[in-house]
């Protein structure tokens, strides 16, 4: 790490690796406390663990990225002393003999050491001092760490508090770093948080080892992970398939609803001669027979009533979208069906009232404005996830629908495959 | 500050410990002010609150120094009490002295005694060696201080401590505290053993405070040791003039340190003066001697006869005689005042002159006596 520390500040990568963060992993610390708590008198040791480089570049709109770099510190181990001046003497000056003899094959893992210490200053002493800077140049540490454990109790033992401080005493100014230790806090409110700091212990590697094939597969991924990311890819291929289909029905629905526009501008048309007719026909025979207008007649009644309403009808080929008005499926039903229509259609909640099949009755003139809600609503479906129960509440009906008049709804019911059945299969009608 | 009596703080900490800090405490005198010794409080322990006590083992330590007081936490372990010490020094984070320079910690001997004194003696040459170092932000109290230290009266009794910058203004400020080569020894002892406290060494330091580093500011005191100060006649004795505006130390100590040698030799003189004064006065009126004081000279009392008429004069002889006046106190022995006291009559203003020897003195008075006895 430390020609990675000499390139950054080299390269001016924003200051020299200014900001610094530590972590300790719950175990250790514990451990490094029990030790300590346990010495009857000053306690002291070495930190084991790495230290990396973290840069993180942020980017935002006011300048175009700037790089951090964080230095972080794990702390994976500590090695306790046996006793105080196990490595140095009297002077503070470091043996390395001695220190070798206590680090063994571990002095490569040293990034820092720590003392312990009971009622006193949390600051550096004179002989940690001495004694850190000779640790600093024989081990060749350039940021060696520093933890200060001081235990403060009060004068009739009732409380004691363990304080510590972990300092980088080589810097001259920004000396003291915070230490995270991973989920010591209150997590009843967040949740049990992994820590980053690696379990090095041995015993726990075997173990992994031995049992780890029944959850981990060759590369050393978990099987669960595997399995679920194979159900999410299934998932995902499904989705793609149905929006294909919906994409097709879409075009062949919009080609449909072409050509009922046509034949509906038709039937107007024809349905204005023809009253057109009617009229001239009307006229002349009244001037012949003026008597005979007081005959209640229900079909030229029942025709004008059907003019008036058509023109109020036809301009309205709007689509209401998110109409209020429900859909009436009237106009796919023959007139001689109106069992069909009487089905009962269950409510949604909040859904708003239907009308009475009557009124479709009225409109059976083949308005468009009811097909259309329906569509539209049929239309929504794949987006509108609350509207579920309005919604298969209405298919059912269609499947009623279809199956009382199959003949009608043929070309309308093309469109309907499209939409996504309750059972989450997309079905094709009965008829075709 | 909850300081402790020294038996207090020995009877709480730790047995093995008890002899190091004995000394410490009982003959503690480290710097040049050694009339106030080392102050002990913060007594904790380093054991568990399982071990029973006593068993501290770590204090505070309090040390007078060039007119501050340091507060060091020397911190020892009880199960190893073999072991030197450790040292947090305060508020002074920059202090690091150099361990080969503290022979007594490289060859640290919990055997002996007065090795945690020893040690704190050697600390605290190299605080001062490092306060000396601060100086450097100076260029004129640097001058200052170079100057002193060239000159052998000063240079080696010198304490200085070099405040600590002022952040906002940029200020800086030291203190000077240096002994001064007075010679006390020929004070007559008489005077010097009337003192309630415990006298110590006899010392007088002068300290010169210096507000900011251009010395524009500069605040000089006399500090003397409780017998001295009594000796040369109360706080009176402490006033000294004051630090010349754009004057250097090294020509303001040594008037001040005149001034005081001079005070001194009036004491001395003044008593043998008083001495000479009595002598011959009993050489003169030899049986006329009622008593004196034999050890400060500072009373004589004399019974004359003037024509059948005894009577008793009283004289008394001030500190700096001869340049002040002594008193003679006329007392009659037959006579009473209406208040039961024998009748007296104070003479101060009678011819008089400091140049006189004894004898001349001695003589005088017997027409001063005639005179008063037919008044």
């Amino acid at each position: 790490s430390c020609e990675v520390l000499a390139c950054a500040k080299d390269c001016g990568l924003g200051a020299y690796v200014s900001i610094m963060a530590a972590s300790i992993s719950g175990y250790t610390f514990s451990s490094v406390c029990y030790h300590s708590a346990n010495s009857n008198s000053d306690h002291e040791g070495f930190l084991l663990g790495e230290v990396r480089q973290e840069e993180t570049l942020s980017i935002s709109d006011s300048h175009i990225g700037s790089s951090e770099l964080l230095n972080v510190i794990e702390v994976h181990n500590h090695e306790p002393c046996a006793q105080l001046f196990s490595f140095y003497d009297y002077a503070g000056n470091v043996n390395e003999e001695n220190l070798n003899r206590i680090l063994k094959d571990r002095r490569k893992n040293v990034i820092g050491w720590y003392r312990f210490r009971r009622n006193t200053q949390q600051q550096m002493s004179f002989r940690e001092q001495v004694i850190h800077k000779q640790l600093t140049h024989i081990l060749g540490i350039p940021d060696l760490v520093f933890l200060l454990f001081s235990f403060i109790s009060t004068a009739n033992s009732s409380t004691h508090a363990l304080e510590y401080v972990l300092f980088r005493p080589n810097r001259n100014y920004n000396q003291r770093i915070s230490l995270s230790i991973p989920n010591l806090g209150n997590t009843s409110q967040q949740e049990y948080k992994v820590s980053s700091v690696p379990n090095t212990s041995k015993n726990y590697t075997s173990v992994i080892k031995e049992h780890g094939t029944e959850f981990f597969d060759k590369d050393g991924v978990m099987k669960d992970i595997r399995a679920i990311f194979q159900v999410y890819s299934a998932l995902q291929e499904r989705v793609q398939a149905v929006c294909c289909e919906v994409d097709q029905s879409e075009r062949v629905r919009e080609k449909i609803q072409e050509e009922v526009n046509k034949l509906k501008e038709e039937i107007a048309l024809r349905k204005r001669n023809s009253a057109e007719e009617e009229r001239r026909l009307q006229e002349a025979a009244a001037v012949t027979l003026p008597d005979n207008s007081a005959l209640p007649d229900s079909s030229p009644s029942s025709l004008t009533r059907v003019v008036l309403s058509g023109p109020s009808v036809e301009p309205s080929l709007e689509r209401p979208v998110n109409s209020s008005s429900p859909p009436v499926y009237s106009t796919t039903l023959p007139p001689d069906s109106p069992s069909a229509i009487l089905l009962p259609r269950p409510q949604a909640v909040g859904s708003p009232g239907h009308p009475s099949p009557s009124l479709g009755l009225g409109n059976g003139d083949g308005s468009s404005s009811d097909s259309l809600n329906r569509q539209a609503i049929g239309q929504e479906d794949p987006e509108d996830g609350d509207d579920d129960d309005e919604d298969s509440s209405e298919y059912e009906n269609l499947v009623s629908e279809q199956s009382q008049a199959p003949s009608l709804t043929e070309t309308v019911t093309l469109g309907r495959p499209a939409t996504l059945w309750p059972d989450g299969d997309a079905h094709s009608p009965p008829g075709s | 500050m909850n300081s402790l009596s020294p038996e207090v703080a020995l009877s709480r900490i730790s047995p093995e410990l008890r002899p190091l800090l004995c000394s410490v405490v009982r003959n503690g005198r480290v710097g040049l002010d050694s009339s106030s010794c080392l102050r002990i409080t913060d007594l904790k322990s380093g054991c568990t609150s399982l071990m029973p006590g006593p068993c501290c083992d770590r204090f505070k330590l309090h040390i007078p120094y060039a007119g501050e007081t340091l507060k060091w936490d020397i911190i020892f372990n009880a199960k190893d009490p073999e072991l030197p010490p450790d040292f947090i020094f305060g508020e002074d984070a920059d202090f690091l002295p150099e361990p080969s320079e503290l022979p007594h910690l490289v060859s640290w001997d919990a055997g002996k005694p007065e090795c945690l004194l020893q040690l704190v003696k050697e600390l605290l040459q190299q605080y001062h060696q490092y306060q000396c170092q601060r100086l450097r932000d100076s260029s004129r109290l640097l001058f200052e201080y170079g100057s002193l230290l060239e000159d052998p009266n000063y240079g080696r009794s010198m304490e200085i401590y070099a405040g600590r910058k002022n952040s906002w203004t940029g200020e800086f400020s030291a203190r000077f505290l240096l002994r001064l080569p007075v010679d006390f020894s020929n004070i007559p002892v008489y005077l010097l053993k009337d003192t309630a406290l415990d006298p110590g060494e006899d010392v007088a330091l002068l300290s010169v405070s210096f507000e900011d580093a251009e010395a524009t500011q500069v605040f000089p005191k006399l500090y003397l040791s409780p017998s001295i100060e009594h000796a040369l006649g109360g706080s009176s004795a402490l006033h000294i003039p004051a630090f010349p505006s754009g004057g250097c130390l090294i020509d303001y100590v040594p008037q001040v340190c005149q001034l005081l040698t001079n005070k001194v030799q009036y004491v001395i003189q003044g008593y043998h003066k008083r001495r000479e004064y009595i002598a011959a006065f009993l050489s003169h009126f030899g049986m006329g001697v009622v008593e004196y004081d034999a050890v400060g000279f500072t009373k004589l009392t004399l019974l004359l006869m003037w024509k059948d008429f005894c009577f008793l004069v009283h004289v008394d002889l001030p500190l700096y005689f001869p340049r002040d006046q002594p008193t003679l106190t006329f007392q009659s022995i037959y006579h009473f005042t209406s208040s039961g006291q024998l009748y007296s009559q104070v003479q101060k203003s009678y011819p008089y002159s400091p140049r006189w020897d004894g004898n001349e003195m001695a003589k005088r008075p017997h027409l001063i006596a005639g005179e008063q006895s037919l008044s």
